[in-house]
Formats: structure tokens, C-alpha cells, sequence
């Protein structure tokens, strides 16, 4: 059993099975060049609602191709086409009759990596287009182990490029760039445990304000930094696999923010496992948020004391608000034969101002839940 | 600026150098399994990260050099 994983296969198949299907980066296990190639399809199916009202649906199939060159190179690529409709809150939680919106938004990335004896190195370019914004990406990455390979650094360096054309014409080509540096270090800890810890920094300026929300004035520049702590064990014993992973978060908005993840796989044999899973989040509202208590004299939606023509940063966008959320869900997967696998995975997540976590949410806000849907298929060769 | 980059540095530097008994290769068997892999599906991976940071002020943490959206 030591040698197998749970769908029964060898693992040294589980090993090249999973390098297949990670073009990312930050894996100690992913430096060794991919033998065989790979192509993924999936499906999500998205729906978001309020109390008595629909907001967003999202149907979104993907792809993805990973394949190997000359046993030292692979290129991974994958694209997905989102589309997406429904209603949008305007500001809070009020919708009008003019949000609804339809919109179609198509996303591509490639990954060229180079394996080295001790480590790798990855270039990869990413583009998305909507009808009213484009965002272009490209990023460098890079891992280096230790002649042990129990320990294996992290490096990455990113850029981004977007602009926005919003129908409503509030402001046009308006862009936002952003700098990500990465550093990071995954450590085997013992034959049942490998952990890893992340840094991130991004720094950015430019159009951050939500052209279709009304009162919605934000800074033009953001710094945002991550910690985040991962740890995988092995219950040989139970045949299952914990994950746990915990992220801090903090931004210039004054927005920090706590998320732990926990999953628990649970082999079931014949080529079965199955996943439940649990995500708990909390942020803090950001200092321009304001609560749903108005001007007495303009009304909805001006804060108390607005000035038309002031600059001073201000939003009611739900998602700058305190509140915390919970994701249940469960992921069934089936390893159908060498070549062949599928997982359906159906989440639930639900936010509310009064399940934050050290310190008081956001009153006066409506809770938002949806509904998750994915079913996938992978196929080596 | 440079103090923080320099504490993260330091921190990730202890992190990495921590005591433990080395694994040996021979010992490594449990940790090829695919659910010991610290990323899962990729495809999977990206909507989730998508759906997130649509609904959440908080976003990134294992990478950079994703695309952005009008989304947020």
C-alpha cells in the first residue's frame, strides 16, 4: 500500500500524473520534466444569489494542454471562455432594473518551462478580453532545490497590463498596472509531511474604482501583501491525505484578511476518493467602505456629508465591506484506467457582515451564497 | 521597504533551514502521491481563484502573473 496511491496506481504514475497537470509554480515535486502530455476539460457552472434575488449565473468550460519537448521543456496552455449574466449591485446591496448585464469574457495563458538538474525555470503570458476590459500578464518564474531535495525555493516576478472601456463612459481607456514579486520555500518535514510558506507582493496603480457602481471613488494605487502557509500530511494508516492551507492578507486599503482551507481525501479503492472540504474567510471592511446609512438630504446612495466633485475615496461595493464566509463542498474523483480520469466538485459558500471573525462586520448588508458545479475529464497520453 | 525584504527573507531562510532529520529519497514514496501535491488541478485552481476574487477583497498568494478582470 506504502507505494500505491489511492486510486490504486503506482506512484510514481500519481507523481508523473500530477507534474502533468501543474504548469504553475511552487511545487517540490513538479521539477522532474513531464514524460507524457495531457489535456484537461472542465465545466463550471456558477450561480449567486441574494434573498429573492438571482444575481449572477456563470457557464464557463475550460481546457488545458500540457506537452512535453525533448525531455527537458514543456508548454502548458489552457483557455476558458466565461460567460456570464445576471445583475450586479449598484451599490450595497440595491439592484436597479438597468443592471442586468450579459457578458462574455475569454481567457488564455501559456507556460514555457525548462528543467534544470536542481531546478526550473518558467515564462509565462496570460490575456483576457470582455467586452469593456483587457488584461495582459506575463511572468517569470523560477524554483532551486537542495542537493537533498528536501528543500526547494521559490521565486517569481510578474507584471500586469489592463484597461477598461466601460460602456457607461465614465472614463475610457483607462489602465492599471501591477509588479508581483514571489519568494517562497516548500520543505519535506518528515516521509508523511511537506509544508511550504509564500510571500507575495503586489504593488499597482491606476483605475481601481467599479465604473458601474455609483459613489465609488478609490485610490489609485494599491499595495497588497500575502503569507501564505501550506501543509500536507499522509494518514498511511486511513489511506486519506489532509491539506490545510492558512493565508493572511493585508492591502493599502486597510482591507486584512484571514482564509484557512482544510480538505481531507479519502481513498475509497478502486480508483474512487473522495474529498470534503471547508473554507472559512474573514476581512476587515476597507477605510473608504462606507455602511448603508445615507445623506440626509441627497439620500440613496450618498454617505453622510458626500460633496459632488470631492476626490476623497470613497465605495459601497459589498465585496469592501467586513464580513466573513464559509465554502462547504465535496470533490468525487475516479481514476477510470491509465489514461483516463474525471471529478465532479459542488460547493456551496454563503458570506454575512456578522460572521467576521476579530472584529464587528459590516451592518445592514443582505447575505450573498452560490452555488458551485465542476465536472472534469483528463486524458494522458 | 527594505526591512520588510529583509525579514521575509531572513524568515523564509529559517523556515527552510529548520532541523529536521533529512528524508531520505527511498522515504519519499507517500509524498508522490497526488494529493500530497501542494497545487492541485490547475483548471480547477483557476476557477476557484476567479469565483473568489470576485466576491472578496483578498486574492493571490501561491503565484503571480494571472490575468486580471473587470470582475473586481
Amino acid at each position: 500500500m506504502e507505494n500505491k496511491s489511492q486510486n490504486g496506481v503506482p506512484a510514481g504514475q500519481a507523481l508523473l500524473a500530477a507534474a502533468l497537470l501543474l504548469p504553475g509554480i511552487g511545487t517540490v515535486h513538479a521539477e522532474t520534466p513531464p514524460e507524457r502530455g495531457s489535456v484537461g476539460v472542465k465545466y463550471l457552472y456558477y450561480k449567486e444569489d441574494q434573498p429573492g434575488l438571482d444575481r449572477v449565473r456563470v457557464h464557463a468550460p475550460a481546457v488545458s494542454v500540457l506537452a512535453p519537448i525533448a525531455g527537458e521543456w514543456s508548454v502548458a496552455a489552457s483557455a476558458t471562455v466565461d460567460d456570464v449574466s445576471g445583475a450586479s449591485p449598484r451599490y450595497h446591496t440595491a439592484i436597479s432594473g438597468a443592471s442586468h448585464m450579459d457578458d462574455l469574457r475569454k481567457a488564455g495563458d501559456v507556460t514555457v518551462t525548462r528543467y534544470l538538474p536542481r531546478g526550473t525555470v518558467s515564462v509565462s503570458a496570460a490575456y483576457s478580453t470582455e467586452h469593456d476590459y483587457v488584461s495582459r500578464a506575463l511572468s517569470l518564474q523560477g524554483t532551486m532545490s537542495s542537493e537533498d531535495k528536501n528543500t526547494t525555493w521559490n521565486f517569481g516576478l510578474g507584471g500586469s497590463d489592463d484597461s477598461i472601456n466601460p460602456v457607461n463612459r465614465i472614463v475610457q481607456d483607462a489602465g492599471r498596472q501591477t509588479v508581483s514579486v514571489l519568494a517562497g520555500v516548500t520543505r519535506v518535514l518528515t516521509p508523511v509531511d511537506v509544508g511550504q510558506f509564500t510571500l507575495t507582493h503586489t504593488q499597482g496603480h491606476g483605475y481601481y474604482s467599479d465604473p458601474y457602481k455609483l459613489v465609488d471613488n478609490r485610490p489609485d494605487s494599491r499595495r497588497q501583501d500575502t503569507a501564505l502557509l501550506q501543509w500536507n500530511h499522509r494518514f498511511i494508516a486511513l489511506g486519506a491525505t489532509s491539506r490545510l492551507s492558512y493565508r493572511f492578507y493585508r492591502d493599502s486599503y486597510g482591507i486584512n484578511a484571514h482564509t484557512l482551507g482544510a480538505e481531507w481525501v479519502q481513498g475509497l479503492g478502486d480508483g474512487w476518493s473522495v474529498t470534503p472540504a471547508m473554507r472559512l474567510y474573514t476581512q476587515r471592511a476597507a477605510d473608504f467602505y462606507f455602511d448603508p446609512v445615507y445623506d440626509g438630504r441627497l439620500g440613496e446612495p450618498f454617505p453622510p456629508g458626500y460633496v459632488f466633485g470631492s476626490t476623497q475615496a470613497s465605495s459601497a461595493d459589498q465585496r469592501l465591506s467586513g464580513f466573513g464566509a464559509v465554502t462547504l463542498g465535496v470533490k468525487l474523483a475516479k481514476q477510470l484506467n491509465h489514461d483516463w480520469a474525471m471529478d465532479l466538485k459542488i460547493e456551496r459558500y454563503e458570506q454575512r457582515g456578522a460572521w467576521r471573525l476579530f472584529g464587528t462586520g459590516s451592518p445592514g448588508l443582505a447575505p450573498m451564497r452560490a452555488v458551485s458545479l465542476q465536472l472534469g475529464v483528463t486524458r494522458q497520453w | 521597504m527594505m526591512r520588510r525584504l529583509l525579514a521575509a527573507c531572513a524568515l523564509l531562510a529559517g523556515l527552510s533551514g529548520c532541523a529536521l532529520a533529512p528524508v531520505q529519497p527511498w522515504e519519499k514514496g507517500e509524498l508522490a502521491r497526488t494529493d500530497m501535491l501542494l497545487q492541485g488541478d490547475s483548471l480547477e485552481t483557476r476557477f476557484d481563484e476567479h469565483i473568489y476574487t470576485s466576491k472578496e477583497a483578498a486574492a493571490g498568494g501561491s503565484a503571480v502573473g494571472g490575468g486580471g478582470c473587470g470582475c473586481n
